[in-house]
């Protein structure tokens, strides 16, 4: 471990504060640290997984070429927009699911179409 | 509380509207915020007319008044009361504000007894009856409504547009974000093949839902929050009911989190509306669920921005993907 604490230490500190004082809030404060520490599970996972690099290897494996996460879905609503790609394009669908599957472990990994879709 | 306008309504200022709308002497005893969206707030208020407690319900446009091209509160009054004429539940408007009432846009209505929670009347024991009425008095109340003639609203500042218009202004708003998000453009690009250009031609109520209802041991006591209201097509409502957001993790119940379609689509026919062709009804809930995403971009970008800093908005806008996912499932397989 090159650092004692790492950014997944902070989170879970961070995450474990804000439960101890729980009890003491209430009402609007009560609602916002419950979303606060979800926020940090997301970021906790987030650190985890890694998500962007399997969104860019989903994506870069159908456009066939390398780039940054960013310039693959550019490059890919561009083609939509100019309706180079369409839904009907094989594999489309699938690169994409792939693509956000990965983004919704992390976000949110109980949502109930992430195990339809990784079923189907 | 974000959202809100800088002052709350003042209770006296409020009790000179309502004894002006009553004809009586009116106390207002309490005004308390419930929620602010990003475009209205709500409040409670305890008000004393003649010595009996009467309950209502404020709701008044965020800044003042509405934004431009926004169903103005007045307006939105009125199609309340019209929709009450027509037989659909809805609070009764007591009191339309005044621009010299110095409170901005806004109308008080009655308070409906019954659960707003949609959480609560989803699970809870007590609904058991009012979950398996619901399906059927949705349809009928959209099949009512999808039915008045629009020519009885001429007089009112409802949007409206063919639907290839409403598809390119909800492109926009998506672009407007900056965001790139692959799987809303393959949508967009589906809707282009599908959704047409239809003149308007029904009443929309335009964010019919499990959270916009009041519901009580018998079902449906009230529909909520007109303010998206507009000219369009009818089944618009019936695919914006379906769409996965509201069914608040009951997916298996496609209805709202409490119904089957064939039963809505059934109900709403012998209640006079339009058989409900399934192709078209998919397509209008691949609509709705984009424009469930295009709301989470929204509230992100309220975040994000600055325009209302908050924890709640930032983790709505982590929400993207739950919809890109519905979006991929429904277009894969057609229904989710």
């Amino acid at each position: 471990m090159s650092e004692q604490i790492e950014a997944a230490a902070l989170v879970e500190a961070v995450a474990a504060f804000l439960q101890s004082i729980e009890g003491e809030l209430s009402g609007r404060n009560a609602f916002h640290a419950k979303v606060a520490g979800n926020a940090l599970g997301i970021v906790a996972r987030e650190l985890a997984q890694a998500p962007r690099v399997a969104e860019q290897a989903a994506l870069s494996a159908y456009l066939g070429h390398d780039a940054g996460l960013d310039a693959l879905r550019a490059e890919l609503c561009g083609r939509l927009r100019a309706g180079q790609l369409t839904p009907e394009t094989p594999g489309l669908l699938l690169a994409l699911s792939e693509a956000v599957m990965a983004k919704v472990a992390v976000d949110n990994p109980r949502y109930a179409t992430l195990a339809r879709v990784r079923d189907a | 509380m974000p959202g809100l306008p800088m002052n709350d309504p003042p209770p006296e200022r409020l009790a000179a509207v309502l004894a002006r709308a009553a004809g009586d002497v009116v106390a207002v005893t309490r005004v308390a915020a419930l929620s602010g969206g990003a475009a209205s707030a709500t409040y409670a208020v305890d008000a004393v007319r003649n010595g009996t407690p009467w309950s209502l319900i404020l709701q008044c446009a965020a800044a003042g008044d509405v934004a431009d091209g926004a169903l103005p509160k007045a307006d939105q009054a009125a199609l309340q009361r019209l929709a009450g004429r027509h037989g659909i539940p809805v609070a009764e408007v007591v009191a339309v504000l005044h621009p010299d009432d110095g409170m901005g846009q806004g109308f008080i209505m009655a308070r409906v007894a019954g659960e707003a929670l949609a959480p609560k009347w989803l699970k809870g024991d007590g609904f058991a009856a009012a979950r398996a009425a619901l399906t059927g008095q949705c349809a009928q109340v959209l099949a009512r409504l999808h039915a008045i003639p629009i020519a009885e609203v001429a007089g009112l500042a409802l949007p409206a547009g063919r639907t290839g218009e409403a598809r390119m202004r909800m492109f926009a708003h998506y672009r407007s974000f900056g965001v790139n998000s692959p799987v809303f453009d393959l949508a967009f690009a589906w809707l282009a093949e599908r959704c047409g250009d239809a003149e308007p031609d029904a009443i929309v109520h335009g964010d019919f839902r499990s959270g916009n209802f009041i519901i009580d041991e018998y079902g449906l006591a009230a529909v909520l929050d007109w303010e998206l209201a507009h000219l369009g097509e009818g089944a618009e409502d019936l695919g914006w009911l379906c769409a996965n957001a509201w069914r608040f993790g009951i997916w298996q119940k496609p209805v709202g989190g409490f119904g089957e379609r064939d039963a809505l689509y059934d109900t709403y026919a012998a209640a006079g509306g339009a058989r409900v062709d399934r192709a078209r009804a998919h397509m209008w809930e691949v609509w709705g669920t984009l424009r469930w995403g295009l709301a989470c971009l929204q509230l992100g970008h309220d975040h994000v921005s600055g325009r209302v800093r908050s924890v709640e908005r930032a983790a709505i806008g982590r929400r993207v993907s739950e919809v890109e996912l519905d979006l991929l499932h429904l277009i894969r397989f057609g229904d989710i």
